[in-house]
């Protein structure tokens, strides 16, 4: 939503078209030209330009090097990742079940898209207090932050005026999330006390595939105050026998 | 085809400024206050009973050149802004005229703003005339300070600064307005003169150099939060701001100065002439001023330093300019270098006897030409990028051509017609300019040919911009 405008609902014609023209980009693939696109949807060139454009400006669409052609952007993962089901494998499921059986905590387990995340194995005896805030709040959870510590530019993914101060010890400010996000890149792992829950803290460890890309995360729950640090290695080991089956 | 994994541009802040601190950047670049109060009555001279329609129609030009701007910055987020904008069209060569132009427009006009802001606040602590250079020193210590500290603070200062400015000026001139009952004055024969169409077009050449800096949100590329949305906006809007506060002001002055004697619209700056005696408004008139020929100090510095930060990343210039500041994310290797130039010019201008008045106003000129040439080329790199890229259409194709067209004029106006302060002796002094750029690029283009192929360096897609696996993508880090 542009931050002049905002959303009127009343150019249903040209959010049909838009949506087109995604499509048309989507369809034909990485490379495909502005002519190209305007003549498969047979719209006016000057119309399929300025529409191009405006989904390059929103991110939906990148334009390629040669300024020619054009690829969907990193945003519509978000899109696509919010709704694909999830499929996790047993043998994972049973790792995972294994951790449960050896640590006194809470372990969970978030398959990550390349902006967002989803918690798709809760501890049945030790369940987040809610799952969909760990989704929303990336800068308040470990889980989020091993995303946020990902990007190039955290700020792409989490406009700062939404770092909401959830309780009084949460991160909210761009700087303290800066500093928070060198030492998670520094670390290797990630970890909060407090910040999304009072009482609640959590550490998170990566599980990435061969190329070192962040496929998912194990989130180890305290729910007495304090980092669970002492099942760090625990996780670290189920991270690592995770990693090839996950990715 | 394969994408890098880091942007050709990468170490600048990303993505931080909001949308009004783009828009700052353009404005403070333009320096409306200072514009608004000396510009008019230098129209007013020319182009007598037309001097509306002259600034009418000079905000049309800048408007046209303005949206050619816009067709590059909906398509690419560049640091080099004109410059970078004209590769794409130009190609290196072409690319690296406009830019050099525009670095010489870049700096003279930081120069002048400099001077201004010392010679303002030494008119509003009434310091002795001699301590304008060492102000110069001050201010310029200063404005480096702002410029290395961060894009962000020098966006939001110039943000702050740009509002009391306008809001200071606009209020005198009401208060002036509101005050003035007389009778014409000696000064109406020129003020109601009828003017030619030489008078005009000198009044037009007179009235674009206002603007001149509007172009230069095009260097925020990649400090921008939303680049692609945020720059064409500021390109476009600025000069409809900028127009409609000069229009106003140059109304308020023709129905002032018609009232007022023949010599105090022949002195530099008549509306300070007529606020000076009534009580505070002369002091406010000197804040809104000064204020907002430091905030041009700092808009043109950033500007500058990013051309010169493009050129060191392509290696047309030396690589060492394209560093950026660790913490910071400023370039500030290329502002640590064309500081020192930008305050010892106008101090060794001072320290040789020149008159503060002349260097500004002298500046001020050289300052408009490298804009111009910038402008002509730019314009004309317009529909030819759309060409090569196969998104031309008529309007573009039109625009980009009548642009290049009626600037081309606007330039050979004011180089042979002497019309700008200084007359043609800056001229001189421009084409001198110019002619040690193409040296410069004739000297690329014979021994470092290999160089000119990186010229149009912007912030282009990366692996991590695009859909992950809608590309193939190199080994990962």
């Amino acid at each position: 939503m542009s931050p002049d405008g905002g959303l009127s609902g009343r150019q249903p014609k040209a959010v049909q078209s838009a949506l087109a023209v995604l499509e048309a980009v989507a369809t034909a693939g990485a490379g495909v030209t502005a002519r190209e696109v305007a003549e498969s949807l047979e719209l006016p060139p000057a119309t399929a330009y300025r529409l191009l454009n405006l989904l390059v400006g929103e991110e939906y669409l990148v334009r390629l090097p040669d300024l020619r052609g054009f690829a969907l952007g990193r945003k519509v993962a978000g899109l696509a990742g919010a709704i694909a089901p999830v499929r996790v494998p047993s043998a994972a499921r049973t790792v995972l079940a294994g951790l449960r059986g050896r640590v006194r905590a809470g372990v969970h387990l978030v398959l990550y898209t390349a902006t967002s995340l989803r918690v798709v194995d809760e501890d049945p005896d030790m369940p987040l207090a809610s799952a969909s805030l760990v989704e929303r709040h990336l800068h308040a959870t470990a889980a989020g932050r091993l995303l946020l510590a990902e990007q190039p530019e955290w700020r792409e993914l989490l406009p700062p005026s939404r770092l909401t101060r959830l309780t009084p010890s949460t991160v909210a400010t761009a700087d303290r999330l800066d500093a928070c996000l060198d030492e998670v890149r520094a670390r290797g792992w990630s970890q909060q006390a407090g910040e999304l829950h009072p009482g609640t803290a959590c550490l998170a460890v990566a599980v990435r595939s061969a190329t070192g890309e962040l496929v998912a995360g194990v989130v180890v729950t305290s729910a007495r105050g304090a980092v669970p640090v002492e099942q760090l290695e625990p996780a670290r080991e189920c991270a690592a026998e995770l990693a090839p089956l996950l990715s | 085809m394969q994408l890098p994994p880091a942007s050709p541009v990468a170490g600048l802040l990303r993505r931080r400024l909001s949308f009004p601190e783009v828009l700052a950047q353009s404005v403070s670049a333009l320096a409306p206050s200072a514009a608004m109060v000396t510009v008019p009555a230098l129209v007013l001279v020319a182009s007598g009973a037309a001097t509306l329609p002259a600034i009418a129609a000079a905000t049309v030009l800048v408007l046209l050149v303005g949206w050619c701007l816009s067709l590059f910055a909906l398509r690419m987020a560049a640091v080099g802004g004109v410059y970078s904008y004209t590769a794409k069209g130009l190609g290196p060569a072409g690319a690296l005229l406009g830019g050099w132009s525009l670095a010489v427009g870049y700096a003279a006009v930081a120069m002048s703003a400099l001077v201004g802001a010392a010679l303002y606040v030494v008119a509003l602590f009434g310091l002795p005339p001699g301590s304008v250079a060492v102000l110069v020193l001050l201010l310029g210590g200063l404005a480096g300070w702002c410029t290395v500290r961060g894009i962000q603070l020098s966006a939001r200062l110039a943000l702050a600064l740009e509002v009391v400015s306008i809001a200071l000026v606009l209020a005198v001139l009401v208060a002036l307005l509101v005050a003035a009952d007389g009778g014409p004055g000696s000064a109406a024969p020129v003020v109601d003169g009828e003017a030619g169409w030489s008078g005009i077009a000198v009044g037009v050449v007179l009235g674009v150099t206002a603007f001149m800096g509007f172009e230069s949100a095009g260097t925020l590329g990649v400090e921008a939060q939303r680049p692609l949305v945020a720059v064409p906006r500021a390109v476009r809007w600025t000069p409809v701001v900028a127009g409609a506060l000069f229009l106003f002001a140059a109304w308020a002055q023709v129905v002032l100065l018609r009232q007022a004697p023949l010599d105090l619209l022949m002195s530099p700056v008549p509306v300070a002439e007529l606020a000076g005696p009534v009580g505070a408004l002369g002091k406010l008139l000197d804040v809104g001023i000064a204020t907002s020929f430091f905030a041009c100090v700092t808009g043109s510095t950033n500007a500058l330093a990013r051309v010169l930060f493009s050129m060191g990343r392509e290696g047309v210039l030396p690589p060492a300019l394209g560093r950026t500041h660790r913490r910071f994310g400023t370039p500030h290797v290329a502002l640590a270098a064309v500081l020192p130039v930008l305050v010892a010019v106008p101090v060794l201008l001072l320290l040789a006897g020149t008159g503060a008045r002349a260097v500004l106003a002298g500046t001020l000129t050289v300052s408009a030409f490298g804009y111009v040439l910038a402008y002509v080329l730019v314009s004309l790199a317009a529909p030819l990028f759309l060409r090569r890229i196969g998104e031309l259409t008529a309007a573009p194709l039109v625009g980009g051509i009548a642009a290049a067209v009626l600037w081309l004029l606007v330039l050979v106006v004011a180089l042979a017609g002497g019309p700008l302060a200084g007359g043609r002796a800056l001229s001189v002094v421009y084409l001198v300019l110019l002619v040690v750029g193409l040296l410069w690029i004739g000297w690329l283009r014979l021994r470092r040919p290999a160089r000119l192929a990186a010229v149009g360096v912007y912030d282009q897609a990366t692996e991590s911009s695009v859909l992950p696996g809608s590309l193939p993508v190199g080994p990962h880090r």
